[in-house]
């Protein structure tokens, strides 16, 4: 869905304004680079993806080698956590949408908006 | 000798001493020194104590009081609270607030004390002090949001404070004692009362507002000192008095499940991390609702790692906060770039919290979860493992994710100040050296240890449900894959719903939780009933405002502080000035003797 152009007061367009632009790289934490110079590679949300997909597999494929023990029959079928820990994360994290558009309100709904403390020193 | 009479001081009350001090030593750098190494101090006092003997007593009004009382029950809890209180006060180190340093260590003092507290009538005590104490880290924030969020939480606390009293003077006046001893049915006198005032504590739903409202408009050190105390209290005090009680068993588990719900779409971090605190004192709760030593054990072990991960997570969104400015998740993402120590630390919480094989919380919630199964409570457990990928999707996901990854923010700020991220590296130290396999001496045995019921000291309560005490190993094949299972495949449905787009895009917004209720109907109707009673009231003359007067006379004989109603227990203003009196009574006789 698009959005409506902006107009100011008197009808006529307002131009929006142009986000701003990413800060470029160079300067960043030299512990960022060290630890997580890997993340904005662009080939990195396809191998974690990959990665997370094999783990998957072999935590599968390692349940059919041997007979759990579980107090209930039902936790013994092979794959039972796997499939009640994808369930359970998509119904949360799906129940959201309706959620969001059942419980949400504008920010100052309750008339105190002001949450920022006044111990904060932000330097952004 | 020394050692036997260092042993008899109650290491909580050497705290609020010490803090309620501290609020007059102006020199910043003096008073800090003192809130660091008082909790040290505490810490060896309580190693000096004799276990399962009543330490240090009083005699007041011809009551038995029994002020410093250890077992191996409230020690894990009291020492979770003593290095809580350690790390807060290295996290505050590079604020100068005088307030909040000595209210903080008076805070985690009464926490302290009430856990050391062998009766009734002393809980009751450091019971209020912890809700007088705490409510200066919420108003110490300054802005409007927070001082109206603080007299809301200030209100509910003392109203649990006046419950408790309510039922303390039942349950005395039935049984001429105020023994700790535990409750065998809820029809007990005073039983009611006392379970409510835990109830509001422990933030039960419908009663778990004012965690929601105040927490993330404390500052940035309160909100990670309130994280630790009051709800481990209360989840304490439910394990002293009400263990094996069936109804805590289905709160627990309702309690772990609905806040993941408000989690997803909550937008401000630290307000997920409530929601999130409030999901793991469920556990907590069914937990001591099971009532078997491997219950009380998982309970207890689960609030200690909890203590501890929490405040990590609470301190990682205050570096945040501090530096950003927000804590919301709609204005933040890759922070990573410019704090990288505070996104390691945070993903050590996040991933201990989700209880991921080798950190605390995976040690602490096994126990919990096999308790659960063992007795055979079918839909619980379900629930559980509901909201166990629950966690993993708000703390061990999202709060990482959307501030420290995820879509690029733009910001660029200063890593947090050296002393945030010296508390934030101990508490991270913590979940892992408590997580590990037992490898030479090191990992989680140092806190299996701990735990009330062991088998060489079991404390009072593990035996009251009959079944054995029994060694817990939680790194067993089954446990590590099937946890691993549950939080990989909830892992993978992160992932696929975000590339589908399915993933509900963080929005800034307000969201309401059951607290609309009295904040807007609620308000408004007492609003309208004053507008009303401004406009009628004059106009009541004659025979209406005789009418009017003798009915508040009748009413006032009967329940004024002098009516029919006051004279039962302990009730009207007296109650308050016997507290006061007592605490004085409670200091003079404890540095006396």
């Amino acid at each position: 869905m698009t959005q409506a152009p902006e107009r100011d007061s008197s009808g006529r367009f307002v131009k929006p304004d142009a986000p701003e632009p990413i800060p470029s790289d160079a300067d960043i934490h030299p512990m960022s680079k060290l630890l997580f110079g890997w993340v904005s590679s662009p080939r990195t949300p396809t191998l974690v993806l990959a990665l997370v997909i094999l783990i998957a597999i072999i935590l599968l494929g390692v349940d059919f080698t041997f007979n759990r023990h579980e107090y209930f029959d039902f936790a013994n079928a092979n794959g039972f956590y796997a499939l009640w820990g994808f369930g359970a994360f998509a119904l949360a994290v799906l129940s959201g949408w309706p959620l969001g558009k059942l419980l949400r309100r504008d920010e100052d709904y309750y008339g105190e908006a002001d949450t920022t403390p006044k111990d904060v020193e932000s330097d952004s | 000798m020394i050692a036997g009479l260092l042993g008899q001081i109650n290491p909580g009350l050497l705290l609020v001493l010490v803090g309620f001090s501290a609020c007059l030593i102006p020199v910043q750098r003096v008073r800090q020194a003192i809130v660091v190494a008082t909790p040290v101090v505490a810490i060896l006092l309580l190693a000096l104590a004799e276990r399962g003997t009543d330490l240090a007593t009083a005699s007041v009004l011809g009551i038995d009081l029994v002020l410093y009382r250890v077992d191996s029950l409230s020690f894990i809890f009291g020492l979770a609270f003593l290095i809580a209180a350690f790390l807060n006060a290295i996290y505050a180190l590079h604020t100068d607030d005088q307030l909040q340093d000595g209210m903080a260590l008076a805070y985690a003092g009464a926490a302290v004390a009430a856990t050391f507290a062998g009766d009734l009538m002393t809980l009751f005590v450091f019971w209020e002090i912890t809700a007088v104490s705490s409510v200066f880290l919420i108003l110490r924030a300054g802005t409007k949001a927070a001082y109206q969020a603080a007299m809301r939480y200030l209100g509910v606390q003392i109203l649990s404070g006046v419950l408790l009293l309510d039922g303390l003077a039942y349950v005395y006046k039935a049984t001429g004692s105020l023994s700790l001893d535990a409750f065998t049915s809820l029809d007990q006198p005073g039983a009611k009362f006392v379970f409510a005032a835990f109830a509001i504590k422990a933030a039960f739903p419908f009663l778990h507002n004012w965690l929601q409202d105040a927490y993330p408009k404390a500052t940035v050190v309160g909100a990670v000192v309130l994280s630790a105390f009051t709800t481990k209290l209360a989840v304490y005090a439910f394990a002293r008095m009400f263990p094996g009680f069936e109804i805590l068993i289905w709160i627990g588990a309702v309690m772990t499940v609905f806040p993941v719900f408000f989690a997803v779409i909550e937008n401000d971090l630290r307000k997920v991390l409530s929601y999130s605190l409030n999901n793991q004192v469920g556990f907590m709760i069914c937990a001591i609702g099971i009532g078997t030593p491997l219950a009380i054990n998982g309970a207890a072990a689960h609030a200690f790692a909890h203590i501890i991960y929490k405040a990590l997570l609470f301190m990682s969104m205050g570096a945040v906060l501090y530096r950003v400015g927000t804590a919301k998740a709609s204005e933040l993402g890759g922070l990573y770039k410019s704090m990288p120590w505070t996104t390691i630390f945070c993903i050590i919480g996040a991933v201990s919290i989700s209880a991921f094989p080798l950190f605390s919380g995976f040690v602490a919630k096994s126990m919990t979860m096999s308790a659960v199964a063992k007795e055979g409570y079918i839909i619980v457990w379900l629930m559980l493992l509901f909201a166990s990928a629950g966690v993993l999707e708000h703390s061990g996901i999202k709060i990482p994710y959307f501030t420290f990854f995820g879509h690029d923010s733009g910001r660029r700020v200063k890593e947090a100040p050296f002393n945030m991220l010296l508390a934030m590296g101990m508490a991270a130290f913590i979940c892992i050296a408590i997580g590990l396999p037992i490898i030479g001496g090191f990992g989680y045995g140092w806190l299996y240890n701990m735990l009330p019921c062991t088998i060489t000291a079991p404390a009072d309560i593990c035996l009251a449900s009959g079944k054995p005490i029994e060694v817990y190993n939680p790194y067993t094949l089954d446990h590590v894959l099937t946890q691993l299972q549950l939080l990989m495949f909830a892992v993978l449905a992160f992932i696929l719903l975000k590339r589908l787009g399915l993933y509900p895009p963080e929005r800034p917004g307000t969201i309401l939780d059951t607290d609309w209720l009295y904040r807007r109907p609620g308000f408004g109707f007492v609003q309208w009933i004053g507008t009303v009673w401004g406009k009628a009231g004059p106009a009541l003359t004659g025979f209406f405002a005789k009418i009017g007067a003798q009915t508040f006379e009748k009413l006032e004989t009967t329940f004024s502080p002098r009516g029919a109603i006051a004279q039962s227990p302990i009730t009207n203003g007296m109650a308050i000035w016997s507290a006061i009196l007592l605490g004085i009574v409670m200091l003079v006789a404890l540095l006396a003797g």
